[in-house]
């Protein structure tokens, strides 16, 4: 219910598309017991006009009919039109909501969200909340409303079969979809559970599948798949069956209300307190109104999978930020002299991974920060991108780093951090990533400086050349030159590289030394923080510090 | 970012009909079932015609011939065991149809997982593993609706409808006529639609992948967002790109929603008009109304089955594109692999690569006319720029992949003759991203020997480095690892990988980039078990690192896939030799 609440704030500012759909939802259901309640009076009154030789006048409910016959047919067409344009436009609210959500959140807190899977699974869950209007809401608010409106109508019109139909409504309406809720959350849950599990496995599979074939263990791993395939199998099949005692209900309670309705009705007609003919439309009606409680067991049965998403899109969203923006001034630190004084910080609160640190990167100077890992290299980069939080003082140019917008201070900081991503895209997309602005030759002398113009130029499609997702198609020491480039590019007095040089051979390596030696030597307008544990990158700093464990 | 992708339409346009063939030909397997949900179709339609015939012959009775409440009874008792059938049968046979389902899911995914392992990289160029993942979870849940509603609603549409016209027609030909002249409107409708909306779907497909996989990569990317500045600016394209989803989806949904409002348009008008015919004959005095008030019952009966089947043409659509990714990897040839019948001889293998080449498809990272000599019980060491083709040579060494020319002889016997299980149990291969599961470490550490016993996992996570770090754990070997290894160090993941190649009872190890990312102590660590594991057995190590290097006897540099010197490792790592 909370996940709901929570799903109709985010998408409030379609409120007019969604109460637009399910309006229009209650419209056709109307229209359609109506048509099938009118038509049931005209021919029973015809039928008594022929008998009794009476005038009838015919002209009204035939035009209604027709009406009724129209309304329904484009009512739905735009009903489902509407619906589906509410639920893309809600999907896109969502989605920006999410992603801005995400931004302050990284990469503290969605490194902690299963890995790599953040992905994965942020995906699958994103899919199921596009269910929660389309499947949900919309049909949940049609069903009720046009319920409630039904049995007004009934208790205008036969107030016995109102009674009986109230409880055979409420049979179908409240119970069934309550008898459901019930059976279906613990096998919803699991299915949700086991086909995460199922693709973890498959992905593994998959990707491991040489080593498996060396070790001979692809036939025990593909029963392993096997099996839990199967068990993802029986809880789908057991929702199937769930499915079929929804269906099934409603045969059995749509039948009996008709029964019930017309020997109330009969009664009614006995006692002449309604005319014959409307017995008919009390039977078509009561029949046709079954097609609304119908809307609400399915709406339910989908609830659990789309609550269970929901509440976990809406956790990670929620997560406290983990490095809050509380700036006093705004004012852009005016050097690029960095200092650290007493500054302890932590991966995780309460286990210090770096203590009591003074360090000074003197402005335009260069340090190399070197040390077993684990010491906490990465992360002394990390806190200057204000990715983690510290204690004690950290300045730039002088100015208290947690004083100044985050965006100011990475403003004047370039960084290839530990590991850089590469967007599914162009070489170029990804280097202009540091520079939007950048000409030819900025970018020329970018590639230039990360020992790329060769590899570069000697591609058929050269910086047109699409990298692939996750840069699955260029090599590891590849994708960090680009990544390099794309820092150089951005061209500020602070950069900061984290093992700049990582999968790259010792030639290539010694080439990429030297001309960051060479770009950095001469201008000397940047202060530059390297980590790294490769003996060749200690020639990039003017000292070398040996960083020791706490 | 987003591109139409007209020839990946033209392209399923015509697998298409193999691919539903395919599909059919998998759902014969279960057509019992399917015989049975049929069947039980039909019986649901004759209980919908007895319920409409006792309703109307009780209206009849009470408001043309003034029975009481009372006589209406056993009518009322009737439509109630009625309704307790149609129920019953509704709920058998929606048993009988996830049943079925799962049938056909399990043997498709078993059956499809297997062969994408078989294909192996080799086989699989040029597909990417997320969205054969995606095939192999949801692709194959995709098939379920095509299966299970849309096949047996096509004999349920053929066969209700014929069945009530046959009841309507003695009571009223004139109604029963409009049903049949109308009925072949709503096929026709759906096909001429259908056909427009369908080309319009497919194009979506490619584009709704593209647009998911937009998002994630930004989030992925969220750091390097951040640090260039950009993440408020992709903000603005999650916007612009949702939009233009939401655009090109609402532009299919509005021709394929005709099928719909036409089948609707039918249904509805038809009935309209029975309502008005029945009305006048009734007027006439030319029809009882029980007769009437049956034709008007059935009526939406008559075409109920004819909407649903075109509101299962989504289900159709859905399966017949699973279809069409799973197929073509069912019917993908495996790449040829070895199939020889000698066994490899014990004791130390000595391997002879001679002018062995092979550049699958493209340019980089192949290797050509290589020459390189293992000597039984040595450490070879091999190295080169990234690309020079070190890892295509270590996966032709193993038998992953098979040279174009040339040959690679196993104490003189050539790869090809041997049984590649025996020769793949005399093998010890770590990749650079080792396969970890999720799952308890010593099942990580068991894959290749699930038969060893608590003395040598012991020994091999000595020899590994590993035994310390495994007793720290919260559970030691029990503790529970997380996906691709999650909860230990790369370092430690590394040496886990080297016990389990320890525990292999392998005499020839290829390890690719051991050392890489390592600090110098993990580094250090690893070299030590690396020459403990060495002992005995012919190992190639891929490396670029000194520390790794100078374990080795000898190195063979390789350069553009050719191997440029082999010379002792002294020799290679002194200053002098490298700087040239």
């Amino acid at each position: 219910m909370i996940q709901i609440v929570r799903f109709l704030k985010i998408s409030r500012r379609q409120w007019f598309w969604m109460v637009a759909g399910i309006v229009l939802g209650v419209v056709v259901i109307a229209a359609n017991t109506l048509l099938m309640a009118l038509s049931g009076w005209f021919i029973a009154s015809m039928a008594v006009s022929g008998v009794s030789g009476a005038s009838f006048n015919y002209f009204f409910p035939s035009a209604g009919i027709r009406f009724l016959a129209i309304t329904r047919t484009v009512g739905r067409y735009a009903e489902r039109l509407i619906t589906h344009a509410a639920t893309f436009r809600i999907l896109s609210d969502l989605r920006v909501w999410l992603f801005k959500r995400f931004v302050p959140l990284s990469p503290a807190c969605l490194e902690r969200y299963a890995g790599g899977d953040v992905a994965g699974r942020l995906r699958a869950d994103v899919d199921a909340l596009e269910t929660f209007y389309l499947k949900i809401i919309a049909p949940l608010a049609v069903g009720i409303i046009s319920i409630v409106a039904a049995l007004f109508f009934l208790v205008w019109a036969s107030p016995p079969s109102a009674a009986v139909m109230l409880l055979f409504l409420l049979l179908a309406g409240a119970g069934l979809p309550a008898l459901v809720h019930r059976l279906s959350e613990e096998p919803g849950r699991k299915s949700a559970v086991l086909a995460a599990e199922l693709r973890s496995k498959v992905t593994e599979g998959l990707q491991g599948v040489e080593e498996l074939i060396l070790l001979g263990a692809v036939e025990r791993q593909a029963a392993t798949v096997d099996g839990l395939s199967a068990r993802v199998i029986v809880e789908q099949e057991h929702l199937g069956r769930i499915n079929g005692l929804v269906l099934g209900g409603m045969a059995l309670f749509a039948g009996s209300g008709v029964a019930a309705v017309l020997v109330t009705g009969s009664m009614q007609v006995a006692s002449h307190q309604i005319p014959p003919p409307n017995l008919v439309m009390l039977l078509l009606f009561s029949a046709s109104i079954f097609e609304a409680a119908g809307l609400l067991p399915s709406a339910l049965n989908l609830l659990p999978a789309a609550q269970e998403s929901a509440s976990r899109v809406f956790e990670l969203a929620d997560a406290p930020i983990p490095v809050p923006d509380n700036h006093v001034s705004s004012t852009v630190p005016a050097g690029n002299e960095i200092c650290f004084k007493n500054v302890t910080a932590s991966y995780l609160p309460g286990e210090p991974v770096v203590q009591n640190l003074f360090l000074t990167i003197p402005a335009n100077g260069s340090v190399v920060l070197t040390g077993t890992s684990g010491v906490g290299k990465s992360l002394l980069i990390e806190i200057l991108l204000r990715f983690r939080t510290y204690e004690g003082s950290i300045t730039v140019g002088g100015v208290e780093i947690r004083d100044v917008p985050k965006e100011t201070l990475v403003g004047i900081i370039a960084a290839v951090p530990q590991h850089p991503h590469l967007f599914n895209g162009t070489i170029r997309d990804n280097i202009m990533l540091g520079n939007e602005a950048a000409d030819d030759e900025q970018i020329q002398q970018a590639l230039s400086d990360s020992a790329l113009e060769t590899w570069v130029a000697g591609l058929p499609l050269g910086l047109e050349t699409t990298v692939g997702i996750n840069g699955s198609s260029v090599s590891g020491g590849e994708a960090r030159r680009i990544a390099l480039a794309r820092a150089l590019l951005k061209n500020v007095p602070i950069l900061l590289l984290d093992e700049p040089t990582e999968g790259l051979d010792a030639a290539t390596e010694r080439e990429v030394v030297s001309r960051l030696k060479k770009r950095f030597g001469a201008t000397g307008d940047t202060s530059m923080l390297v980590v790294s544990h490769r003996p060749a990158c200690l020639a990039l700093g003017t000292s070398v510090i040996l960083l020791d464990g706490v | 970012m987003i591109e139409p992708s007209d020839e990946r339409a033209g392209n399923s346009a015509q697998r298409d009909t193999s691919a539903e063939r395919w599909l059919l030909a998998e759902a014969r397997k279960i057509r019992w079932h399917l015989l049975s949900i049929i069947g039980l179709a039909a019986g649901i339609g004759l209980l919908v015609v007895s319920q409409a015939s006792l309703l109307a012959s009780a209206c009849q009775r009470v408001v043309m011939q003034g029975e009481s409440a009372a006589q209406i009874i056993p009518f009322a008792a009737a439509l109630v065991l009625l309704a307790v059938g149609r129920s019953l049968f509704t709920y058998v046979l929606e048993k009988k149809s996830s049943a079925a389902a799962a049938l056909i899911k399990q043997s498709v995914r078993s059956k499809l997982y297997r062969k994408i392992q078989s294909l192996g990289p080799a086989g699989l160029a040029g597909d990417e593993t997320g969205p054969l993942i995606e095939t192999v979870t949801r692709g194959v849940d995709e098939l379920e609706p095509y299966v299970t509603r849309f096949l047996p609603q096509i004999a349920v549409a053929a066969i209700l409808p014929l069945m009530f016209l046959i009841v309507i027609i003695p009571s009223e030909w004139r109604s029963g006529l409009v049903l049949l002249f109308s009925a072949p409107f709503i096929p026709l409708f759906m096909i001429l639609i259908g056909k427009g909306s369908e080309s319009l779907h497919r194009r979506q497909w490619g584009r709704l992948s593209r647009m998911a996989g937009h998002l994630l990569d930004l989030i992925q990317g969220l750091p390097d967002l951040i640090i260039f500045g950009a993440a408020k600016k992709e903000a603005a394209t999650v916007a612009r790109v949702s939009e233009e989803y939401r655009t090109a989806t609402m532009t299919v949904l509005r021709v394929a929603f005709l099928s719909a409002f036409t089948l609707e348009f039918f249904a509805t008008v038809g009935t309209a008009v029975i309502a008005v015919i029945v009305a006048f004959r009734l007027l006439w005095g030319q029809l009882t109304l029980q007769e009437g008030l049956f034709v008007l019952l059935m009526a939406p009966e008559f075409y109920l089955p004819l909407r649903n089947l075109g509101l299962s043409y989504h289900a159709r659509m859905q399966g017949a594109a699973a279809a069409e990714r799973i197929m073509p990897l069912l019917v993908k040839p495996i790449p040829e692999g070895y199939a020889g019948s000698l066994m490899p001889s014990a004791g130390p293998l000595a391997v002879l690569i001679e002018g062995v080449s092979f550049r699958y498809g493209g340019n980089r990272g192949g290797v050509t006319g290589v020459d390189l000599e293992l000597p039984a019980g040595s450490i070879t060491a091999l190295v080169g720029v990234s690309g020079a083709g070190k890892t295509t040579l270590g996966r032709l060494l193993v038998g992953l992949a098979r040279p174009e020319s040339g040959r690679i002889l196993i104490n003189g016997v050539d790869l090809t003759m041997l049984v590649p299980d025996s020769w793949r149990s005399r093998l010890a291969w770590v990749p650079q991203a080792p396969y970890f599961t999720s799952g308890t470490v010593r099942e990580n550490l068991l894959l290749g020997r699930p038969d060893a016993d608590e003395g040598e996992i012991n020994s091999a996570l000595e020899a590994a480095a590993a035994s310390q770090f495994v007793t720290n754990l919260s559970h030691g070997l029990d503790t529970i690892l997380g996906e691709r290894g999650a909860g230990l160090s790369g370092g430690e993941l590394k040496r886990l990988a080297l016990a389990r190649a320890y525990l292999c009872p392998a005499t020839l190890v290829v390890l690719d980039e051991p050392t890489a990312g390592l600090d110098h102590e993990n580094e250090r660590l690893v070299c030590e078990a690396l020459e403990r594991l060495a002992a005995g057995r012919t190992v190639l190590v891929i490396s670029h690192r000194e520390q790794t290097l100078s374990r080795a006897e000898r190195v063979a540099e390789m350069v553009d896939g050719r191997i440029e010197r082999v010379v002792s490792s002294a020799v290679f790592l002194t200053p002098c030799e490298v700087a040239v």
